[in-house]
């Protein structure tokens, strides 16, 4: 039992960046795509789709983060403590990304006046692209080793600027553009014009093949900063995980090219999933590598058996909540 | 100068932050979650009586709900992280015990958002039972979420329930550590105050439409209802608060001697309403009067009060946080009481004469009253807040030991940065907001239907 509950905890915490990661990269996706849209005129089309893709889910999925970051505090304080006190830089900027972001897809429905509209389409973009990178750089860092326990061992900057930090923070542009151009597909397809549909599925090839490009960049940086973790994800724990992206994403590239619309969705998500297990599986159980394993890190018994509680809770009440929302949200569509 | 500060300790500017951000937050809080109990109460109204204009009430005030909530959770979210920003060191050593209200707040906060969209999904899709029904899961979630944060922020005022070996947080009783002395009141004192508050800012926008001549059956509804609950309430809170003011005497003394500024232990103590402490334990200004404090908290003029003096100096507020707490807490006070004139003068009318009242004066106030809560609120966490310093968690840590280690300059570039944001956030809701208004307005005056604003958590429009 107490051996199984801090990695049930520690699970819950990947789970938690995993949702993120997938649920929230496609809707930051969707902000890259509205940033490469081109100008007013010949992005409105566009921009109108991923507007309405975006409308019930652009918060909820704020959830996901603020949960991972509270069973993070909770369940490994010294995780936290660790990677603020190296990182604080990086998660600022994340933050300052993700605010602006949220004001200003906010803002674009009330702004009039067409170029402050303009300026809000900008940054929203701009700040899609910062946040994820940022967000990513953060787990990069941790994955290069260079995150010391509970306070940084080496300059700051060279923590912030460290290969993998950059590495990680890249791949995960790439791949919510790619998600959120697959996601783009299907609202394409829904709305029933072919022509948007075309536009989605050409991004989304496009994108495939740059987020295969710099996930191979990636994996040759993380074997030349930290070998150790290399070999975990292409012989260990983290294998099953790297195979699944490594054929997901091409595959996904071809259905959609091809037009076959079958489980591209699911095998976008699992594409992108996969990425953060085979990083974590391969890291386990270390969560700062070399330096702090799950169980150092974790929180004394009571408040990981509450913490499960917590999680219990969620899975029960907001399960089939969600379920009803999609429900109505599908009913929504019909009514239009 | 500025140069100096930028060398300088992160300690200030990180204060300063966490003061912003949390006094902005707050500013959030209690329309978010109390606003969802007022807006089904106007649904029950508008579905019991079948009473359309209560119903389109509850649905504006829906919209204006998930707003503030989408506010209140990127405000939230900023919070959250810079807990690991500014106070790295606090939530390593204190995070299995502190975070456990948060986990719970993070459940609370879940459910609240998604059935938040369910409510505004559902005005259209739902028969206007099952909408009435899914809308009561709100209300115990923005009650279980106030709960988490409360019994986090307890817990650092009384902190209990964790076992620490050389520094280290070995063992925690979860019970123990969620449920500590000071929830017991601050959690009815800071719910209460959410309902008056909610209540005062909702009724303070139909004063001004009474104010500029509005007289109808729907501004009558939307003022009487969120007033009347705010105006029951004001008069507990009094004796809430009283009782809080006593329970802090035992538990929290150098933040109660910081309130009443008392420097010396002493019986026959005065109460000192405004006025200033020096760093030689005189007072300036105000009003003393004598005993009352005796009085109030040992119910005989006989009654020791411990004052400022009898801590060490590192171990209590500073001459200006004593000065600042006791301001606030005058402040909280005298609004309160205020606001229990004001609901006597509601109560008077109502009952005596069975109608609203119609005097000009009373609807001046009560258009006053949503500002005049929100200042009551603040000054309320400042009194907590502040009154608690040297101490993050009293007792135990001291706020300087908890700082980041990171260079003030990082602070006070973020802290500019966060100003900038916040006045580009308050501007893009406030203008919002405006817009909502004066569409509902034209939608009155011309009785037609304009399509939908989109707002947050709502359905595509
Ligand atoms: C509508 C708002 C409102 C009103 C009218 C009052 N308060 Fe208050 N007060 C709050 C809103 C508030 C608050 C913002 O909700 C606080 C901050 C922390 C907390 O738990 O509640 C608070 C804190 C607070 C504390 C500090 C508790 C602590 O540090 O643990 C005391 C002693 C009082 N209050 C006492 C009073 C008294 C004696 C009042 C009236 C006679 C009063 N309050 C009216
Ligand atoms: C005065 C006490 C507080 C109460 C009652 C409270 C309550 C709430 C509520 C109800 C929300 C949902 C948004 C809304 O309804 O407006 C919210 C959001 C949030 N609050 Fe607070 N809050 C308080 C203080 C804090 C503090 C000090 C923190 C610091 C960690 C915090 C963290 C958050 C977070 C992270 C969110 C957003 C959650 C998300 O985006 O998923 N709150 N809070
Ligand atoms: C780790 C958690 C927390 C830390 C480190 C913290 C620390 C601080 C500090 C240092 C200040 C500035 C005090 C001063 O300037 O003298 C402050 C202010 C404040 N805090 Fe806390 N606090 C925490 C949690 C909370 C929680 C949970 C709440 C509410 C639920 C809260 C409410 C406030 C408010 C409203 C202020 C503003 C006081 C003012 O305007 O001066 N804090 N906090």
């Amino acid at each position: 039992m107490s051996a199984v509950l801090p990695n049930l905890i520690a699970l819950v915490l990947l789970l938690g960046i995993t949702a993120y990661s997938t649920a929230g990269g496609v809707d930051f996706g969707a902000g890259i795509w509205d940033l490469l849209a081109g100008g007013r005129a010949t992005g409105r089309e566009a921009r109108h789709l991923i507007d309405q893709a975006m409308a019930p889910v652009w918060e909820v999925n704020n959830v996901w983060l603020v949960l991972s970051i509270v069973v993070c505090w909770t369940g490994f304080p010294v995780l936290f403590q660790s990677a603020f006190a190296s990182l604080y830089l990086l998660f600022a900027l994340a933050l300052v990304g993700l605010v602006l972001r949220g004001a200003f897809f906010a803002f674009r429905h009330i702004a009039e006046d067409p170029r402050t509209h303009r300026a809000a389409d900008v940054v929203f973009g701009v700040s899609s692209i910062l946040t994820p990178f940022f967000f990513a750089a953060c787990l990069g860092a941790i994955a290069s080793g260079r995150v010391g326990l509970l306070q940084p061992s080496t300059p700051v900057w060279e923590i912030w600027f460290s290969p993998m930090a950059i590495g990680f923070g890249l791949v995960s542009v790439a791949a919510t553009a790619f998600s959120g151009a697959v996601f783009l597909v299907g609202d394409a397809r829904r709305t029933g014009s072919s022509e948007l549909t075309t536009y989605f599925r050409r991004r989304a090839v496009i994108a495939a093949l740059v987020l295969i490009a710099t996930g191979t960049a990636a994996l040759g940086v993380i074997g030349f900063q930290n070998p150790a973790l290399f070999r975990a994800m292409l012989t260990g724990a983290g294998l099953p995980f790297a195979l699944v992206t490594m054929l997901a994403t091409p595959l996904v590239a071809f259905l959609v090219w091809r037009g076959i619309y079958r489980f591209y969705r699911v095998l976008t998500v699992g594409a992108v999933g996969s990425m953060v297990f085979a990083w974590a599986f391969a890291q386990s159980p270390y969560l700062l590598p070399g330096q702090l394993t799950i169980a150092q890190a974790v929180a004394p018994q009571a408040t990981q058996v509450l913490l499960l509680v917590v999680t219990v809770s969620l899975v029960v009440v907001v399960g089939p909540a969600l379920g009803l929302l999609i429900y109505l949200d599908q009913r929504t569509r019909l009514v239009e | 100068m500025a140069a100096l500060w930028l060398a300088g300790e992160a300690l200030l500017p990180s204060r300063i932050q966490m003061a912003f951000t949390l006094a902005t937050h707050i500013l959030l809080v209690p329309l978010g979650v109390a606003m969802p109990t007022l807006t089904l109460l106007m649904e029950g109204i508008g579905i019991w009586r079948k009473d359309a204009v209560a119903l389109k009430i509850a649905q504006r005030w829906s919209v204006v709900m998930a707003v503030q909530f989408a506010v209140g959770a990127v405000t939230g979210t900023i919070l959250s992280f810079e807990f690991g920003i500014l106070w790295p060191h606090m939530m390593g050593r204190f995070g299995a015990a502190f975070g456990l209200g948060f986990a719970i707040e993070g459940l609370a906060f879940f459910v609240e958002a998604i059935f938040i969209s369910i409510y505004l999904y559902g005005w259209k899709r739902l028969s206007p039972r099952a909408h009435f029904l899914t809308g009561l899961a709100l209300p115990p979630a923005g009650l279980l979420g106030a709960f988490g944060v409360l019994s986090a922020n307890s817990w650092m005022n009384t902190p209990g329930g964790v076992t620490i070996d050389a520094g280290r947080l070995v063992s925690v009783d979860t019970m123990a550590a969620l449920f500590t002395p000071a929830l017991g009141y601050e959690f009815w004192h800071f719910l209460i105050a959410i309902y008056i508050t909610a209540g005062f800012v909702i009724a303070s926008v139909y004063a001004v439409a009474w104010l500029r001549g509005r007289r109808d059956h729907y501004q009558r509804l939307a003022f009487a209802v969120p007033f009347t609950v705010a105006a029951a309430l004001t008069p507990v809170q009094l004796v809430v608060g009283d009782l809080s003011a006593r329970a802090l005497v035992q538990d929290q003394p150098a933040k109660f001697a910081a309130m009443e500024i008392t420097w010396a232990t002493r019986d026959h103590n005065p109460e000192v309403v405004g006025g200033l402490i020096d760093g030689s334990g005189a007072i300036h200004l105000g009003l003393e009067l004598p005993s009352l404090d005796s009085i109030l908290v040992g119910y005989s003029p006989n009654a020791v009060i411990r004052g400022l003096s009898s801590f060490a100096p590192d171990a209590r507020p500073s001459v200006v946080e004593s000065n600042i707490a006791h301001l606030a807490f005058d402040l909280m006070v005298g609004l309160g009481t205020v606001g229990a004139a004001l609901t006597a003068w509601y109560a008077w009318v109502v009952l005596r004469r069975r109608r609203l009242p119609d005097s000009a004066l009373f609807y001046r106030l009560a258009a006053l009253a949503g500002v005049g809560s929100y200042l009551a609120v603040e000054s309320g966490w400042v009194t907590t807040e502040v009154g608690r310093q040297p101490w993050i968690v009293y007792g135990v840590m001291r706020v300087s030991d908890a700082v980041t280690d990171a260079p003030a300059a990082f602070v006070w570039t973020m802290l500019s940065v966060l100003v900038i944001v916040y006045a580009l956030i308050a501007y893009f809701f406030i203008t919002l907001l405006l817009k909502l208004a004066a569409r509902w307005r034209r939608e009155d005056a011309t009785e037609t239907q304009e399509p939908e604003i989109r707002v947050p958590y709502g359905p595509p429009a």
